[in-house]
């Protein structure tokens, strides 16, 4: 499709080039009649050399002759002499062939053929590989040649990794060397063969890279290179559990589906309508085979029934970093006063695997107490205000969700090299920091650093992100909303990375039995970042800042209000996260830019959800199909929400129209805009 | 490790096209107004000049493409359909013949009469007869034995292979999907197992490479996007670093590179720009944030003010006018009395690409762009027909990179030059224009 080196034809080379051309013409309708007539004769064979050499592209010849040597090898009794010339004689056509056109994907592939045969010698491959990437050193159908050839050759990757370092000291700016040594090393790294343990290695090849990226900031093939190497640095690949709801050793009040009267207590206090409540787990990477034969709980909550753990993921995937449970603590009969112990157990029978098939190989155990109070009828009816009624936070630390600790990290990373190894990286490319690139790396390894370091350190080094974020912004403004969204990542950090830090933006709602309030209101968020830390926020205020999606949130479980008035949400689907969020409530969606759907999804990318029929099996979707397929964003977000409480004034979407739709979607709705409803 | 050399190669062939199109630009930068503008025209008659001339001759000077004449035929016509222009009925004929004759016996089509059917070559001739349009092209498509081949060439990897005993990679597959999309012959068994083939050609960079272990490269990683996205899998691709790599592909001289660190060159302005543009609608009709990269307008278009040679096009007030008025409709008091401007209706029409169009449009009318017709990879280099079709396929997806769909019709200030220079739009999964795959899409609907 792509890549040949094609000649011009001007008129005055057309005119000779037509006469050339005679003899392939014949050539080629002669190589047809032996072909559809199988003639596999000397001379036949002959005829399609001739014609492969003047056009190594004709894809129809090399098959040709694959079924010519079949055929001549049937014919010789199993003598291995005769069977190496036929298949040598292969390997000279396909030589020539490529002389003529390196980038014929036929004549490699031909080669490919008749290596896979085994039978002729492969001494000579890698010399005449070295030939040719010689002279095209990114030809990338040499490059996937010789992979193949190691390959078959088992030819050690210690010396192919011997190869692209000769590769890169005669040219830094040959990225196709670098790629392939990321591969090499990839798999000597994971196997950790002899001399290339991870925590020596690693270090060695940031050395290296610098020559490149020190030569020649503008040079993007080092810079590549050193992405990568950042990344082999910080990420392991066996799953680590990094936090969960309820936290280790934390104590937890549950009552039912009414409030909770006894105002003497500042504790917040769980209702759950359901009468079960949510166990969190949040790991560093999407895993699968979370269950209750992999995850082990004790309690006399639990009774003995299995509890069914569901991944919570936008993709309808078995993989997602986020597991939910539902563990029952209101029964039939009448309920008292009750504390309940409760230890999980992760990991203990194998079954829990990342995504790229690695092993959750960590057991972790935690135990909380769960407090079940008694439950006082009342109906809540009462609109949810996100101005009045709030006290500042006061309770324990110890509610917060405890996350993995560094002595856990420890065992799991081996962080001591890592930690050097970035330290190393900081201290050099401070001296870079004056370009783009130099400031973007510089962030990308503070951020690393502080991934596996102590809150001291995470303040510190996330306050100097932000700024370098804010740098990029504007020197950089091509690309100013990817900044944005780091430095908002950033932020989040910033704000989480300690309990003292955090509890500066928490609050308690009084009305709601004290119900856990995280204010977020106001500092120019464009993304959402660690909810890890954020599992036990039952009311979020994101009011007033530049959000386009909801995205991330899905996680925290607990969330029975949500403020995102004055965001950037521009339709309805922007919202689809919140539909794992059973507990929520109250929406304020208010002051934002909801429009009609304005993109036709049935032509291009996705199928129209409008087009399979299972909303037209609905009440809601048979009494109004209009309205239906005239909100269908709207309709396939609140049908799977509970909402009493929502606000969508300042949108162009709201109106009577679309008021009255709402209510008819939403049948437990009780407050909208403000004005309670009359059903 | 031995000291490094202290310029390479490779820096020294950038250093020198960088001279040359930066040469070409400050030229330009030094024109008078009306040289400008000629130097920024399309120049149809041209262009249809050389192509005509080119499908005439299709003939005898084209030995060494003998096994891609299916190709030769897609890439002149379907420049001829980008430019709005069509063939007359002969030329129609003896194409639909030519390729008839490509026709395999047992389904699919080869690169000349006689030669082994060969998935590219299907999907060229496809393309073709759908660009060519009309009854007669569209029901010499063998349906039924297209799908027969395209079931012989699956592999079990989930993959395909270009041809009988034929090499695997994501070209194969992207051909393959593409045809029996277009040709309504799409089903389970065809993508069984396709997505992890794909997926496993994505590299750490973002991009897709032809082939496990190989390095990210634009004409895949357009094949593996658009394979993706018409079987429905896009969202198992890590969209983040695959947008962070294409965008970073454009470089200083604005036009595209292939590969980390190679030359620009005028063909990826549509493998590069093409899936730009496919993740940009892909975001927006899911309403995603777009992390990774520059992406959709808050509703302020600075980004593309800064190209003077617009303000001097006489057009372009009608537009700010048609802009404003747009732009007025919603104003409403916020909280504290004053006037808060929202934007949301602007936000709905048009969306800011996330790549630097008119930059990328310069580069393809200034550096590829060839005074007798034709385009070229860059300075210097001939012209071809691949480069034509993939330069002017190009410059529609950047035309149209502002609009919501490909039936909105860009502004003046969208299109640089003239707006005589803008292009019918193309289905980006297929390249193909609009109006060709919609009668398509319709044919192949009923004959199902």
């Amino acid at each position: 499709m792509h890549g040949r080196p094609r000649k011009a034809y001007k008129p005055e080379e057309e005119a000779a080039s037509a006469a050339k051309a005679v003899k392939p013409r014949s050539l080629q309708s002669q190589f047809m009649s032996n072909h559809h007539n199988k003639i596999y004769t000397k001379e036949a064979i002959e005829l399609s050399t001739k014609l492969l050499e003047i056009n190594p592209e004709a894809y129809t010849a090399w098959n040709y002759r694959k079924l010519a040597v079949e055929d001549r090898l049937s014919r010789i009794e199993s003598d291995p002499d005769l069977v190496k010339s036929i298949l040598d004689e292969e390997l000279v056509v396909v030589e020539s062939a490529l002389r003529q056109n390196f980038k014929s994907y036929g004549a490699w592939h031909h080669r490919k053929w008749v290596l896979s045969k085994g039978n002729s010698s492969i001494g000579n491959e890698l010399r005449l590989l070295d030939k040719f990437q010689r002279l095209d050193s990114r030809n990338f159908h040499a490059w996937n040649y010789r992979r193949f050839v190691v390959e078959l050759t088992n030819r050690s990757e210690q010396d192919e990794l011997q190869y692209t370092e000769n590769m890169i000291s005669t040219d830094f700016s040959n990225y196709s060397a670098w790629h392939n040594r990321s591969v090499l090393l990839s798999s000597l790294l994971a196997r950790r063969a002899d001399g290339f343990m991870p925590n020596e290695k690693i270090p060695e090849e940031y050395k290296l890279v610098h020559d490149a990226i020190f030569t020649d900031e503008d040079d993007q093939s080092g810079w590549f290179y050193h992405l990568w190497l950042l990344d082999q640095t910080v990420n392991v690949e066996t799953p680590l559990l990094i936090s969960s709801w309820p936290s280790h050793g934390s104590r937890i009040n549950l009552s039912g589906a009414g409030c909770l009267n006894d105002s003497s207590s500042k504790l917040p206090t769980f209702c759950f309508e359901s009468g079960s409540f949510p166990l969190i787990l949040y790991f560093d990477q999407d895993v699968g085979g979370v269950s209750s034969s992999t995850v082990k709980i004790d309690s006399e909550l639990k009774g003995n029934e299995d509890l069914v753990w569901e991944p919570v993921s936008k993709k309808n995937s078995q993989v997602s970093c986020v597991w939910v449970a539902r563990l029952k603590y209101m029964s039939s009969e009448p309920s008292f006063r009750k504390e309940y112990k409760v230890n999980v157990r992760i990991g203990n029978s194998p079954g829990i695997v990342s995504s790229r098939g690695f092993n959750f190989n960590a057991p972790y155990e935690f135990v909380f107490t769960a407090h079940v109070h008694d439950t006082v009828e009342e109906s809540q009816e009462s609109i949810v205000s996100w101005t009045d009624g709030f006290d500042i936070w006061d309770a324990q630390s110890k509610d917060l969700n405890s996350l993995v600790t560094l002595d856990q990290l420890n065992t799991q990373m081996d962080l001591k090299w890592r930690q050097e190894a970035l330290a190393e990286e900081i201290d050099l490319f401070h001296a870079l920091s004056d370009s783009k690139i130099g400031k973007l790396t510089l962030a990308r390894l503070l951020k690393a650093e502080a991934m596996i370091s102590g809150d001291a350190v995470k303040g510190v080094h996330y306050e100097k992100i932000v700024d370098l974020y804010n740098d990029l912004m504007a020197l950089d403004s091509p690309h100013y909303q990817y900044y944005k969204d780091e430095h908002s990542v950033a932020l989040l950090h910033k704000v989480t990375s300690s309990t003292e830090s955090l509890s500066r933006y928490l609050f308690q709602y009084k009305d709601m039995n004290n119900a856990v309030c995280l204010r977020l209101n106001n500092l120019s968020l464009s993304r959402i970042g660690s909810v890890e830390k954020l599992l036990f926020v039952q009311m979020l205020d994101l009011s007033h800042n530049e959000l386009h999606s909801t995205e991330g949130l899905e996680a925290m479980q607990l969330l029975s209000c949500i403020n995102l008035s004055h965001n950037r949400i521009r339709s309805f689907s922007a919202l689809d996260s919140l539909r794992h969020l059973k507990q929520l409530r109250v929406l304020d969606v208010s002051h934002n830019h909801i429009g009609k759907h304005s993109v036709d999804t049935t032509r291009y990318l996705c199928s129209s959800p409008l087009s399979n029929s299972e909303w037209t099996q609905d009440e809601v979707g048979r009494q109004m199909p209009t309205l239906v397929t005239k909100y269908w964003d709207a309709y396939f977000v609140f049908r799977d929400l509970n909402l009493k409480q929502l606000d969508i004034a300042g949108n162009v979407i709201a109106g009577d129209e679309f008021s009255s739709f709402v209510i008819q979607v939403v049948p437990k709705l009780v407050w909208l805009d403000g004005q309670k409803l009359r059903r | 490790m031995e000291e490094l050399p202290s310029i390479t190669v490779s820096q020294r062939e950038q250093f020198l096209v960088e001279n040359d199109v930066f040469g070409l630009y400050s030229y330009f930068d030094a024109c008078d107004i009306a040289t400008q503008k000629f130097l920024l025209e399309i120049e149809r008659d041209k262009q249809l000049d050389y192509l005509m001339k080119g499908l005439r001759q299709l003939g005898p000077s084209f030995s060494s493409l003998d096994a891609n004449r299916p190709w030769l035929c897609y890439w002149i016509l379907h420049s001829i359909a980008l430019l709005g222009d069509t063939v007359d009925d002969e030329l129609e004929n003896n194409t639909i013949d030519f390729l008839g004759r490509c026709q395999g016996s047992d389904g699919g089509y080869g690169g000349g009469p006689g030669q082994l059917p060969h998935l590219a070559t299907s999907y060229a001739a496809v393309n073709t007869l759908v660009t060519l349009g009309g009854e007669k092209a569209l029901s010499s498509i063998n349906r039924e034995k297209m799908s027969c081949f395209l079931r012989r060439m699956k592999d079990t990897n989930g993959g395909f292979r270009m041809h009988d005993m034929g090499e695997m990679d994501v070209r194969a597959c992207y051909t393959a999907i593409s045809i029996a999309s277009i040709l309504n012959i799409k089903d389970d068994e065809l993508t069984r197992g396709l997505g992890d083939y794909i997926l496993s050609c994505q590299t750490y960079e973002g991009g897709i490479g032809g082939e496990p272990g190989s390095e990210a490269h634009g004409g895949y990683t357009y094949c593996g996007l658009a394979t993706m996205i018409v079987i429905n899998e896009v969202d198992r691709l890590n969209l983040d670093s695959l947008m962070n790599w294409v965008v970073h592909r454009q470089g200083v001289e604005m036009g595209f590179q292939g590969r980390t660190n190679k030359l620009v060159d005028g063909c990826y302005t549509f493998w590069q720009a093409a899936p730009c543009v496919l993740l940009q609608r892909y975001y927006l009709a899911h309403d995603l944030v777009l992390h990774g990269s520059s992406h959709i307008s808050q509703g302020t278009d600075e980004d593309h003010e800064e190209h003077a040679h617009d303000e001097d096009d006489p057009e372009d007030s009608d537009d700010d006018d048609d802009d404003s008025d747009e732009d007025n409709e919603d104003f409403e008091d916020s909280g504290h009395g004053h006037r808060v401007h929202h934007t949301s209706t602007y936000i709905n029409r048009r969306v800011q690409p996330i790549f630097d169009s008119l930059g990328l449009q310069r580069y393809v009318l200034l550096c590829s762009k060839m005074p007798d017709g034709g385009f070229r990879d860059k300075p210097r280099k001939p012209r071809d027909f691949y480069h034509t079709c993939y330069c002017l396929s190009g410059l529609s997806v950047a035309q149209h990179a502002w609009s919501k769909d490909e039936d909105t019709p860009p502004l003046a200030r969208d299109i640089l030059g003239s707006y005589a220079n803008l292009l019918e739009p193309v289905h980006l999964l297929h390249n193909v224009v609009m109006d060709q795959y919609n009668e398509a899409i319709e044919f192949f609907h009923r004959a199902a």
